[in-house]
C-alpha cells in the first residue's frame, strides 16, 4: 500500500561553472567545473532543485533598482517563447508543481519541484522557461504592478514589522550596492522596460553564473542527469563578469532615527548596524551564539523576549539577528540562499502599544548595552552551544532545505552546515564569544527604524530624552521595577536633527 | 505561538493559499495516508497515534487538544482558546517556564503550538534521545499546569500584542467582519483571535483560565502523535508513564446550532490607510465529513473554479490583470464554516465587476458539469501534491493534527480519501447549487475610507 516512504536522501550537487560574486573561494574540487558530488540518498519519488543565479539586486543599475527582481520574475511567473503564461499554469496543475524565485542581494534562486512520474514534462517546461524566456508585454506589465503594488500597498500598508525591517537595510546601506530594496523603488521600477529586462537576463543568466543543487530520486531516467547541463549550454553566452566585491557600508558616527508615520494601532521597532563577520569568518560561530542567546527568532529561549515580552508583556516577541533574514513574521526558521558578503546585527522590537514606544526603544538599547558590557555567562554560553548543535540538525531536517544550506555552504567556503556549526561550537569558548561580542556588537553608530501613528509625539519625547515609565496590570518582582527605573530615563544621545519623519508611503518611493 | 487563523490571512495576503484538497494522494490501489500508523488508547481515553518512519534522527510530538476557538461559548470569551495556548508555555508544578526553556535548550529542539476554531495543537520536533524529558515535560504542564495571577496578566498583554500586530493587515479586520456578519450564534462568529474588546478584558479572568483548563486539558478530549524515529512499544511505553495518571473529565460544552442563513448578507469596512480594494464573496459551506460527499466536492470546486488554472482566475488575474489575489478559504471544520472567495483588486471600479464575475462562475458551477479531464486533472494533482508535502516528520505531524482534531482519530483521513474518490462532475455541480447560493451568501468589501467617500458621493 505504501506508494512512497521517507527514507534517506539521494542528493546531488550539481556544480556548473564557478561563481561570479563568492569572495570566499570554494575547495579546489568544487572549482573545477561541471561536476557531480553525491551526498545522501533517497528513495522518495520527488525531485527537487535550488537552481542559483550569482546574480541579485546588488547589480541592479542605477536608476533602475528592482531590475534583478523584475527578471527573475518574468522567468518564474511569466510565459516562454513557446508557452504563454496562461499555458504553462495549465500544464503544472496536474503535477501540482511550482516554479518559485527568491531575489536577494547577490542571488537569484528558482525552487523547482516534482514527482518523479511528471519529472521529464516538468523539467522540459521550466528549461524553456529559463533558457527561451518570452519577455511578452502582458506578462512584463503585470509582474511590474504586482511589484509596484507590493511596495506601495502590501509593504508600506499592511505589514509595519516588514516595512520597519526593510527600511533599517535601506538606512543603513544609503548610497551602497545594497541600499534598496530587492524589489526597488515605486519610481525605478515605473522606469524600467521590457528592453532592460532583456538586456539584464542576457548579461547575468549564464551557466557561469549557474549552480544547481538537486536531489534526484532513485529511479531517476538515465538520461536526466545531462539535462542540466544543457539547461547551462542553453542559457546565454556571455563573457566573465568581474567578481563583485561588496564594501562594508561607512555609517557616521552616532545614532540615527527614522519614524515611519502611519495609521497603525502599535509601535514597531528595528535596530541595526554593520557588522564585519559573515558564515565562514572565524567570529561567526561566536557572533551566532551570542545572538541566539540574546534573540533566537521566535524562541523563549532567549534573553530579549524573556526581558521584554515574558517579565513586562511588552508584546509578542523580541529577536536579535547576524544574518539577513526576510519575512520572519512568516516564518520560524531562517531560509536558506540569501547568503551576502555583508550583514547587520538587528534587534526587531515587535509592535507594543503606542504608550510604551519610547521605554521599549530604551529597553532594547539597554538590554543590547548589558549584552556588550557583560556579555554571556558560562551557563548561557554552555546551553546556547549545545543548542546551536543540535539545532543545525533541525535547520536542515528537509531535503530542499538541505539543498539550500549546501549552496550556502559553497558560497561561503564552509563545510556542510551541520558539520560545520557541530565543529566549531566544539572549538569555541566563552572568552572568544564574548570577545566578539565586544570586537563587533559595541557599535556607536545604531540606525533606528520606528513605525508609529504619533511621530511627532515619539520624535519629540526621544529628543527630549523624557522619562517614559511605565506601569503594569500586574505586580512585578523587585528587580524589574528597579531595573524599569534605569530604562525610563536611559539615555539615547542623538542629535535632533537625525530623528526624521518620514510618512510610511514614501519609504520605497 | 500564532493563531492558524492568521497564518490563513498571511498566506492568502501572499497569494499562496492552497486548498486543503490540494494535498490529498490519489492512487488508485494506495490508501489516502501512505504510512503505516498505529492507534492505541490508555485506560483514561488519551489516544497514542504512532507514525514509525525509517532512517530518521528526529521526533515529531504533536499534542492535539480538541478544543479551539469553537469553544469559547461564553459571552466575552472569545479568543480564550488561543490565549491559553499561551498559558500552557508558563509553567507547571515541577517545571518553571525557566527550567521548561532550560530542558527545551540543551535538546536543541524547536517547539511551538497553535490556536484554531476547531483545535490546539502543541508541537515539538527534537532528536530521538531527548523524547524522554521531553515526554515528561510535556505531561507535567497537561496535567499540572501552575501559574501565578502576575504571570497571567502578564501574559495577556502579550496576546493583545499579537492581535496589534496583525492589525495592521486588512485581511484581519476584513476576516472578522466576515464572520460577524455570516453567523449569528455559533461560536465561528469570532475568529481564532477574539474580538479585542475581549482580549483586552482577559486579565480580568485568571479564574476561568483554571475552569478552561479543567475542561479541556483532559486525556479524552486530547491525542499524542508521534512520528519519525519512534515505534510504537516505545511510544506506548512513554505515554503510559507520563501521562497514564492523568483523570479523565466529563466536560460536554454545548455549542450554540447556527440558523439557517437568510442571506444574502452585505458589508462594507472603510480602512483608514491606502490599500487595493478587498473583495470577499462566502458562503455557508459544510461541515468536514469522511462519509457525506457535501464538503468533498467543494473541495474539488475550489481550485477548478477559483484556483490558479481556472477560467476565472486566468481572466482577472492574467488577461485582464484587474485583480492580483484570488484565492479560496475553505478549510475543514467541525461545524459548517465558509466557502470564502478572496479578492484584491487593483482599482476600486473594478470591484462591481468582479463581484458580477465571481457570481457568473458560480452560477456555471451550478448549471453546467465539469469536464471530466479537468476533474482528473484536479485528482492528479492532489495525489502529486501529498507526495511534495509529506517530506519530513514535521510535515506528516503537521498534516496528521487536524484530522486527529476533526474525527478523533487518523482513519478518517483513508475514509476521507474514498469519498474523494467517488466525487463525480454532478456531486461538484449539485453542492454547488446547494451551497454557493443567494441564503448562504455574505459579501464584504473594504476599501480606503477616503475611495469609499468618493463612491459615496
Amino acid at each position: 500500500m505504501n506508494s512512497f516512504r521517507l527514507l534517506k536522501t539521494f542528493t546531488v550537487l550539481f556544480v556548473l561553472g564557478t561563481s561570479v560574486l563568492a569572495q570566499s573561494q570554494p575547495t579546489p574540487a568544487k572549482r573545477a567545473g561541471a561536476h557531480v558530488e553525491i551526498s545522501e540518498v533517497t528513495s522518495a519519488p520527488i525531485y527537487r532543485a535550488r537552481i542559483l543565479f550569482r546574480v541579485g539586486a546588488a547589480l541592479d543599475p542605477a536608476g533602475q533598482e528592482g531590475l534583478a527582481s523584475l527578471t527573475a520574475a518574468m522567468l518564474a511567473k511569466g510565459g516562454s517563447k513557446k508557452q504563454s503564461y496562461e499555458e504553462i499554469v495549465t500544464r503544472l496543475y496536474p503535477m501540482s508543481a511550482s516554479f518559485e524565485s527568491q531575489v536577494d542581494k547577490e542571488m537569484t534562486l528558482f525552487m523547482a519541484a516534482s514527482h518523479l512520474e511528471t519529472l521529464k514534462d516538468y523539467w522540459v517546461l521550466i528549461t524553456e522557461m529559463l533558457t527561451q524566456p518570452g519577455f511578452r508585454e502582458d506578462d512584463f506589465k503585470r509582474l511590474k504592478e504586482d511589484a509596484i503594488n507590493y511596495l506601495k500597498v502590501s509593504l508600506s500598508n499592511g505589514n509595519d514589522e516588514e516595512l520597519g525591517k526593510e527600511h533599517l537595510y535601506n538606512i543603513i546601506y544609503r548610497g551602497h550596492p545594497y541600499g534598496h530594496h530587492n524589489q526597488g523603488t515605486v519610481r525605478s521600477l515605473e522606469k524600467i522596460t521590457l528592453a532592460d529586462v532583456n538586456a539584464f537576463y542576457r548579461r547575468y543568466y549564464t551557466a557561469a553564473n549557474l549552480t544547481v543543487a538537486a536531489s534526484v530520486p532513485r529511479g531517476l531516467p538515465v538520461d536526466f542527469s545531462p539535462s542540466v547541463v544543457s539547461l547551462a549550454d542553453a542559457l546565454p553566452k556571455s563573457e566573465m563578469i568581474p567578481a563583485l566585491r561588496i564594501p562594508q557600508p561607512q555609517l557616521r558616527q552616532g545614532i540615527e532615527i527614522d519614524i515611519l508615520q502611519r495609521e497603525t494601532r502599535s509601535t514597531g521597532i528595528s535596530i541595526g548596524f554593520p557588522i564585519s563577520v559573515k558564515r565562514g569568518d572565524p567570529d561567526y560561530p561566536a557572533l551566532l551564539v551570542a545572538s541566539y542567546y540574546f534573540g533566537q527568532h521566535r524562541s523563549s529561549n532567549s534573553h530579549l523576549y524573556q526581558q521584554l515580552r515574558e517579565a513586562r508583556g511588552l508584546n509578542y516577541g523580541d529577536y536579535s539577528y547576524i544574518e539577513y533574514f526576510p519575512r520572519g513574521m512568516f516564518l520560524f526558521q531562517p531560509e536558506p540562499n540569501l547568503a551576502r558578503q555583508q550583514q547587520i546585527f538587528q534587534i526587531w522590537i515587535r509592535p507594543v502599544q503606542p504608550e510604551h514606544g519610547h521605554f521599549a526603544l530604551r529597553a532594547a538599547l539597554f538590554e543590547w548595552d548589558k549584552l556588550v558590557k557583560n556579555g554571556l555567562s558560562k551557563e548561557d554560553f554552555e546551553a546556547t552551544k549545545m543548542f546551536l548543535t543540535k539545532f543545525a540538525g533541525i535547520l536542515t531536517q528537509t531535503t530542499d532545505a538541505n539543498l539550500g544550506y549546501q549552496l550556502d555552504s559553497r558560497y561561503y567556503g564552509t563545510p556542510s552546515f551541520v558539520d560545520y556549526i557541530g565543529e566549531t561550537m566544539k572549538k569555541l569558548s566563552l572568552a572568544q564569544v564574548n570577545a566578539a561580542i565586544k570586537r563587533h556588537i559595541g557599535s556607536k553608530m545604531p540606525r533606528i527604524v520606528v513605525v508609529t501613528k504619533d511621530a511627532e509625539g515619539l520624535q519629540k519625547s526621544i529628543i527630549a530624552n523624557s522619562p517614559s515609565p511605565i506601569t503594569y496590570n500586574s505586580t512585578k518582582p523587585v528587580e524589574i521595577l528597579v531595573e524599569d527605573k534605569l530604562i525610563e530615563r536611559y539615555p539615547i544621545i542623538v542629535d535632533s536633527s537625525r530623528v526624521r519623519i518620514l510618512p510610511a508611503a514614501q519609504a520605497f518611493e | 505561538m500564532m493563531p492558524n487563523m492568521f497564518k490563513r490571512v498571511m498566506l492568502l495576503v501572499l497569494g499562496l493559499l492552497v486548498s486543503l484538497a490540494s494535498i490529498i494522494s490519489w492512487a488508485e490501489d494506495a490508501k489516502f495516508f501512505p504510512y503505516p500508523y498505529s492507534v492505541d488508547r490508555l485506560p483514561n481515553q488519551l489516544q497514542v497515534v504512532t507514525v514509525p518512519l525509517e532512517n530518521q534522527k528526529l521526533v515529531a510530538l504533536y499534542i492535539v487538544v480538541r478544543t479551539g476557538s469553537r469553544n469559547e461559548v461564553e459571552a466575552g470569551k472569545s479568543g480564550f482558546a488561543h490565549f491559553f495556548e499561551h498559558m500552557m508555555f508558563r509553567g507547571s508544578e515541577n517545571f518553571t517556564p525557566e527550567q521548561r526553556d532550560s530542558i527545551m535548550k540543551r535538546a536543541g529542539a524547536e517547539g511551538n503550538a497553535y490556536t484554531s476554531d476547531d483545535r490546539t495543537v502543541y508541537h515539538q520536533l527534537f532528536a530521538k534521545e531527548d523524547l524522554d524529558p521531553i515526554m515528561k515535560l510535556e505531561a507535567d504542564r497537561f496535567q499540572r499546569l501552575k501559574y501565578a495571577v502576575p504571570v497571567y496578566k502578564t501574559e495577556t498583554l502579550a496576546v493583545l500584542g499579537e492581535y496589534n500586530k496583525n492589525s495592521a493587515n486588512p485581511v484581519s479586520k476584513l476576516n472578522e467582519l466576515t464572520r460577524a456578519t455570516a453567523f449569528s450564534r455559533h461560536t465561528y462568529k469570532h475568529t481564532t483571535m477574539g474580538f479585542v474588546e475581549d482580549i483586552q478584558g482577559m486579565p480580568n479572568e485568571y479564574d476561568y483560565s483554571l475552569q478552561f483548563y479543567q475542561r479541556y486539558y483532559r486525556p479524552e478530549n486530547c491525542t499524542i502523535l508521534l512520528v519519525g524515529a519512534i515505534d510504537q512499544p516505545r511510544a506506548l511505553e512513554l505515554t503510559r508513564k507520563y501521562f497514564g495518571d492523568w483523570k479523565a473529565g466529563n466536560h460536554h460544552p454545548e455549542i450554540p446550532a447556527e440558523p439557517l442563513p437568510t442571506g444574502p448578507k452585505r458589508a462594507h469596512l472603510d480602512w483608514p490607510s491606502p490599500t487595493l480594494p478587498y473583495l470577499l464573496v462566502a458562503f455557508r459551506g459544510p461541515a468536514y465529513s469522511d462519509t457525506q460527499k457535501d464538503k468533498a466536492a467543494l473541495d474539488f470546486l475550489a481550485p477548478i473554479a477559483f484556483g490558479e488554472d481556472s477560467e476565472l482566475h486566468q481572466k482577472l488575474v492574467l488577461k485582464e490583470q484587474k485583480v492580483d489575489m484570488l484565492a479560496v478559504d475553505f478549510e475543514d471544520h467541525m461545524d459548517p464554516e465558509l466557502f470564502s472567495i478572496y479578492v484584491r483588486v487593483k482599482n476600486p471600479v473594478d470591484l462591481p465587476y468582479v463581484e458580477e464575475q465571481i457570481a457568473g462562475t458560480i452560477k456555471k458551477f451550478s448549471s453546467e458539469l465539469i469536464p471530466i479531464q479537468k476533474l482528473n486533472d484536479t485528482r492528479s494533482r492532489m495525489r502529486y501534491g501529498t507526495a511534495l508535502g509529506l517530506d519530513s516528520s514535521n510535515a506528516i505531524g503537521g498534516f496528521l493534527a487536524p484530522y486527529i482534531a476533526l474525527a478523533g482519530t487518523p482513519d478518517t483521513v483513508n475514509k476521507v480519501f474514498e469519498v474523494y474518490r467517488g466525487i463525480t462532475p454532478e456531486d461538484i455541480r449539485s453542492m454547488t447549487l446547494k451551497y454557493l447560493n443567494a441564503q448562504g451568501k455574505v459579501v464584504v468589501t473594504l476599501t480606503t475610507k477616503t475611495v469609499a467617500t468618493k463612491e459615496t458621493k
